[in-house]
Order: structure tokens, then sequence, then C-alpha cells
């Protein structure tokens, strides 16, 4: 009986969390083949043969850097037309609605962005003061994310340059989900993509690094379902789902064929994780039995960092979820000079946003004219490479090579 | 006891309220999105689509004789005109005896969704090879093969203004490719007609007939002397009918058919018919309407699609000469472009296209011209820089 009970108990609990995510994910897509944000009118919006693309400037030093784009971008006379935002979460007043952004990149398909900052210790004093009110707060933004998204449908264009939204380390509106998490459940941006390659000019310990790192960025440690319990024990949800590490699998084997890579590898904390990672991993293994001609292996997170220090050369493709994939990312990023010359991307089926491969965004730099903007000018040189405008994407590629 | 009738009451409610919320579909799906999400029937795991920042992967099949060049005048074209589509090449080696090649090809189409293809050699005629086009077809279970035929003004033909769509079924019939010889000297080759396959094949002949605003379905058959596989076939068709009382069904027999189509090819609308009769009467219209290289064909299973030139030969004779005409493999990038959604691109290149044929008359000599293929794609090209403003 006491068994039966518990079950049962589970088998509500569980229910409760199905229709709470139901509700506050509305922006999420729970089903893997559902494009959010159709378009009618299909690809690029070109007048006179022209692109429009979303500009998220971002905090710290992203409004140099993108500057630095625009003066590119001016100087190679590039068909490309700038719908600049400024959006931001240490500056919520000044910040352009999220919906707005939302819309613009959905109808253009493409963005370039930089860093938004983060706030952390005090969401989790607001968190504290407001443990009532918490599943309120989080249905009432919800709602108007949903809202945000009902009225964006049918809207229809294609990559977007962002520069880097910092998130502060507390929140000022008692919301867990930072800006960044936000505009990516928005848009379904469930793959980040970030390209780690050794500049021949830069210095560094290793030489001719040349991996590929495939992050799944929509769900795992970043679900933002964190919430206490008893007072001085703090529960934070991660969650994996079969469908997005189907997805994110089949991204990474895709984007593998597409780049003519020979590996991939999945990194996993499933000895310890066993049903969580334990779920990553076996997705991984079955869309690699889709993929006879790939070599696919699989790293533990820890070992995996141990070898990118010593030995990177090792890596082609890697697929990770999210917090391992975030880890991994800014070490490979460190590797081969820093944050400022790796580019990356965050894909959904319909859109893709250009940004920085590591996110940090080096408030420090701000104003002095030395923050190295090579990695925007790969951002935008990947985007231009996206858009069918690859003449022009190697003109840049080439500038920063030399 | 109670608790658990309980659990059984509460959980289905909550599995639908979780599927209301995702239900929010978007009001306009392609083709390929309703085949990645609405399939008939879900014979096989679903695959997550591969379509990435609004760019499509799709598989290439070369294949043999003038595929190649035509994929390259295809490749150029998509790089010209920007198309959101990255092609995943696999080439099929014709003189190697096993099916590795094949089974991948058929791999990547089954994790792409969609393909397009020239015409695959199969060099071996020994028993135990089968034919890599069947193979790829049946493997995939793409059961419905439909041929658009539209006359091109531009081309001197005796019958104008002609507009037939022809569906046939793909998988089975007698393609089932089940033969042997039982006693020495007498061989029996079994045609297989199955009721679920005519089924289908017919719901989406009509379907397409409703979709596409078409008047009349005629069934093909030869059931006045295969009684009972043509018959079921027929009969199959016939009660399908029933259900589409707007559309207007008749049948006729495959000689006849033949017949009426050369001599007032005007009465057709939709045809449906089974493997071989399709096969025959594709040619017979892709003759009328001047020859093998203007009409792109389209292969339809519940998950995947397959593109590829109308008529299904190599021409390894004229493979390398540049006088092959590369309009049927540009229908059916068009065909494909439209699949995906890309409804932009595909009108761009189908007034190109149009103006090339039918405008400039810039025909290659199967269709009465003088210009080499490379001087068509470049007119092609020429005319989207002028259709495009």
């Amino acid at each position: 009986m006491s068994i039966i009970s518990r079950n049962v108990f589970r088998a509500l609990v569980q229910g409760s969390q199905h229709v709470s995510k139901g509700v506050h994910t509305t922006a999420v897509n729970k089903d893997k083949n559902v494009c959010f944000a159709q378009h009618t009118i299909s690809t690029l919006q070109t007048k006179e043969g022209r692109i429009k693309c979303t500009l998220i400037p971002g905090d710290g030093v992203g409004p140099e850097m993108v500057y630095s784009v625009q003066e590119v971008f001016k100087a190679a006379n590039i068909p490309v037309d700038f719908e600049s935002f400024f959006f931001s979460e240490v500056n919520p007043t000044l910040s352009a609605p999220l919906e707005d952004v939302v819309n613009s990149i959905a109808k253009n398909k493409i963005c370039i962005k930089t860093w938004h900052t983060s706030v952390t210790s005090s969401t989790f004093i607001h968190l504290y003061l407001h443990a009532i009110y918490l599943p309120l707060l989080i249905y009432s933004a919800s709602v108007k994310l949903g809202h945000g998204l009902a009225t964006n449908q049918g809207a229809g264009q294609k990559g977007v340059p962002q520069g880097i939204l910092a998130t502060p380390d507390f929140s000022h509106t008692g919301e867990l989900q930072t800006l960044n998490m936000k505009l990516r459940n928005a848009l379904d941006l469930y793959a980040n993509v970030v390209h780690v390659k050794s500049l021949p000019n830069v210095k560094c310990r290793h030489h001719d690094v040349d991996c590929i790192i495939i992050r799944e960025q929509t769900e795992g440690e970043y679900s933002a379902l964190e919430h206490e319990s008893v007072p001085g024990v703090v529960e934070c949800l991660k969650i994996i789902t079969a469908a997005k590490s189907e997805r994110i699998a089949k991204f990474a084997f895709d984007y593998a064929v597409k780049m003519g890579r020979k590996k991939v590898t999945a990194v996993h904390k499933a000895n310890i994780m066993k049903l969580g990672d334990g779920l990553f991993l076996r997705s991984c293994e079955e869309m690699a039995k889709l993929y006879p001609r790939i070599q696919f292996e699989k790293m533990i997170v820890d070992n995996c960092t141990m070898q990118m220090v010593s030995n990177p050369n090792q890596f082609d493709v890697m697929v990770t979820p999210n917090l391992y994939g975030n880890i991994v990312d800014n070490l490979a990023s460190g590797l081969v000079g820093g944050a400022g010359v790796v580019a990356g991307a965050s894909y959904s089926a319909e859109c893709a946003v250009f940004e920085q491969g590591a996110r940090h965004i080096f408030s420090g730099a701000v104003g002095k004219n030395i923050a190295n903007p090579t990695a925007m000018l790969l951002c935008s040189a990947n985007l231009l490479a996206h858009v069918n405008l690859h003449s022009y994407s190697k003109m840049i590629k080439n500038a920063i090579n030399k | 006891m109670a608790v658990r009738i309980l659990s059984r009451l509460v959980l289905p409610e909550i599995k639908g309220a979780a599927f209301a919320s995702s239900a929010a579909a978007p009001a306009t799906l392609s083709d390929f999105d309703v085949q990645h999400k609405t399939p008939v029937i879900r014979k096989q795991q679903l695959i997550p689509k591969a379509q990435y920042g609004g760019r499509h992967a799709v598989t290439m099949l070369p294949g043999g004789g003038i595929g190649p060049e035509c994929m390259g005048y295809v490749r150029d074209i998509f790089k010209y005109i920007g198309a959101p589509v990255d092609f995943e090449v696999v080439d099929i080696d014709p003189n190697v005896d096993n099916d590795d090649d094949v089974q991948y090809a058929i791999t990547t189409i089954k994790r792409n969704g969609v393909g397009i293809k020239g015409n695959i050699e199969t060099k071996s005629e020994a028993a135990y090879v089968t034919s890599r086009n069947v193979a790829l077809r049946n493997e995939l279970d793409m059961y419905a093969y439909v041929l658009n035929c539209k006359s091109f003004p531009g081309v001197c033909t005796r019958h104008k203004d002609i507009d037939i769509t022809i569906i046939r079924q793909n998988t089975e019939g007698e393609y089932a490719m089940l033969e042997h010889e039982s006693v020495r000297g007498v061989i029996e080759s079994m045609k297989v007609v199955t009721a679920s396959n005519s089924e289908r094949v017919a719901r989406f002949a009509f379907e397409f007939a409703k979709k596409n605003g078409k008047k009349k379905v005629t069934t093909v058959h030869k059931a006045n002397i295969m009684k009972l596989s043509d018959g079921l076939f027929l009969e199959t068709s016939r009660r399908l009918a029933k259900e589409y009382p707007e559309i207007e069904h008749n049948d006729m027999i495959i000689d006849n058919c033949c017949m009426q189509l050369v001599a007032k090819p005007h009465q057709f609308d939709v045809m449906l018919m089974t493997n071989l009769y399709g096969s025959i009467v594709s040619n017979v219209v892709c003759g009328l309407l001047g020859g093998a290289g203007l009409l792109s064909g389209r292969n339809y299973g519940d998950h995947y699609a397959v593109f590829e030139p109308g008529t299904r030969n190599t021409g390894t004779a004229i493979a390398g000469k540049n006088v092959a005409n590369p309009i049927a493999m540009i229908n059916a990038s068009i065909d494909m472009l439209e699949h995906l959604g890309h409804h932009y691109h595909a009108e761009l290149l189908r007034r190109a296209v149009h103006r090339t044929v039918n405008e400039d008359r810039v025909l290659t000599p199967d269709c009465g011209g003088t210009a080499s293929s490379t001087d068509v794609v470049n007119s092609i090209i020429g005319n989207i820089g002028q259709v495009g403003h």
C-alpha cells in the first residue's frame, strides 16, 4: 500500500510539474518538430538585394565591438542593413522589450549580438523574500513571454549578430530566467556552436587547435527551476529530455557532415548522473547509428577538460549538454587566445544568432579602445557565409588572418 | 485500490494539458514540415528535422550519365540565388557490386528527409543485384510518384497546352522483383498489388487533386485481363472516389489510354496508375511535351521526399558533351525548394526558367535548339538577375 501511495504521490508531483512546465515554457518548443516563428514569405527579406539583420550591441565592451563591425561593413560596402536594439538586463529601464527583439530576429532570421551581464546574488535574496510569490512571478513572466510569442507568430526573417548581454548576479524582478535565456527560449535557439580555431599570429601554448563545440542551451541546468523547499535547502532541477537530446545530437552530426569532419565526441557525466546524462548519452548513441561514416566517441566531462588542456588536437566536433558546454567553450577559447578571438553562433530551426564564443562582457575595458574586436568580426564573417555572401565573408576572414 | 484509480484518472488529463500547450502550430506549414510533423503512419521513429538557422540539409545523389553535370548546374544556380540549402553529396560507384553506397545514401535521406537525385546506374545484370533506383524507393517506402506535365509554350510540339498530372504507385506491382524459374525454361514474374498500398496512393491522388483544384481523376488499369490484381487497384480507387464527390472519377484501360494520350491528350487531368503503366505513360507524355530533358518527377512517402528528372534514364551517351538538357534537373530543384517551403526562391527560379525556355528560347538540341547546356544555365542565371527586381 505504501508503495502504491508513494507512486501515486510521485505521479501527482510529476503531473503538477508537467502542468507548471506547460505553463511557463509556452515559449519553448516542446515538440521538436514545431518550428517557432514560421515565415510565410520565406527566407531573407531582400530589398534590392540587401539583407536585413538584427543587431544587439549588449553591455560592457559590446557597443564598441559592434561599432567596429559596422565600420568594416561600411568600408567593404557589404549589402547588409542593421536593425539595432538596445537590450540589457543591467539597465532594464532603457532596454527594448523582449517581444520587439524576438519579433525582429524572427523576422530577419539573422542577428548579431554581444553578451549580456547576468545578475546573481540578489536573485537569491529575492527568492528568499518572495519564496511564496515566486511561482506567481514566474507565471506572470511566462504569461508575458507567451503573449509576446503569440503576437510574433507568422513573422518571418534569419540570422542575428549579437553582442554579449551581461546578466547581473542578482535579479531586479525576482525572475530566475536571465535575458539571454529568455531570448533563447523565445526563439528556441537550442544549438550553440563555437568554432575554436588557432589563429596563426596569436601566440598560445597550443597550435593548430581546430574543434567545434556544440552545446544544447535550452534545458539541462539552465531550466531556471530552482526553489527552496525547506529554509537552507535549495533544489535546482536539471532537465534532460529525449527529444531535445536527440535534436542536439542530430544537429552535431549534421554539422559535422556539413563541415566535412570525421569525429563527434559526446561529453557527459553519465557515471554520476546515470539517468539524466545517461539519457543524453543514449540519444547521442542512437543518432550516431545514422552516421556510419562519422566516428563517435564519448568522454566524461572531467576527463574531457583535462584532455582539452593537455592534448586539444584530438578533438574534432564535441556535443555537450548545457552547463558542460558552457565550461568547455570557455576553456577551449582560453586555449587559442581568449574571448576576443573566438566566434560562436546559436541556431534554431529558423533563425541564427551570431555572437562571441566565450561570453564575457569585459566591463574593465569599456571605453579604453583595447577590447579585441576579432571575435565579432569573425562572427560577422560567419553571418555573411550563412546568408550566401561568401566572397564578403572570405574578404573579412582574410583581413583578420593578415 | 481507490488510489490506483485516482492515478489513472489524473494522468491522462495531465498529458492532455501538456499537449494542448504545445499545439499552437504555425499557420502555414511547408510540405517538408507536414511530413515531419504529421506522418500518416508512424512506422519508424521520428528523427529531428535537419533544418538549422533556416537552412536545410538535403541529400544529393548525382548518379550516372548526365547526372553529375546537371547537379553541378543546380549547385551553381543555388549559390547564385542564395537558396538556404546545404547539399550532402553522396556518390554511388556504379561498378561496385555491393550495396554499401546505396545503403549509405538511403541513411542520409532518412536523416535529411529530402533528397535530389539523378538516375543511378546499376551496371550489374546479375539476378541478385537489385536495381538501385528501385531499392531506394522501396527502402524509403516512397509509394507515390508525381509527374507534372505542363506544356512549355517555347518548345515546339504537336499538341499545345497540355496539363496532366501523373500519379503512379511506386513500390509494388510489377516492380516487386519476385522472379523465379520454377522449371527449366519457365519463368514466373510476380506482380503484387495490395489493398493498403492501392488505398494509400489513391488517397494521395484524390488529396492531390483536391489541394490543387483539379477536376478529374482517371484510373488507368488492365482489369479486363488481370481481373484480380488490377481489379483490386481499380476497385480501391472507385471506393475512395466516393469520399471525394466534388472530383470526377473515371477509369481507362492502359492500351486505350496510350492511344487517347497521343490523339486527344487534353481530356486528361490527374491520372492514377500502377507501377509499370506509370513508367510507360509518363514516358509517353514526356515525349509529347518535348522529350526527356524538361520535366521533373517527385517521389513521396510518409516521411521522405526525393526529387528527380521526370524520365528515369541516365543519358550516358551524351554525358560530358555539354549538350544535355539541364532543365529537368533544375525543375526538380524548384520542386524541392517548394517542398521545403522556400517559395520565394522557387518562384524566382521558376520565372527565370520560364523566361529562358519560353521567351528567350535558349534550348538544347533535344528540344530543337542549338544552345549548349552551359548556355542554358547562363541564360537562366542572367534571367534571375532580371526577374528578381
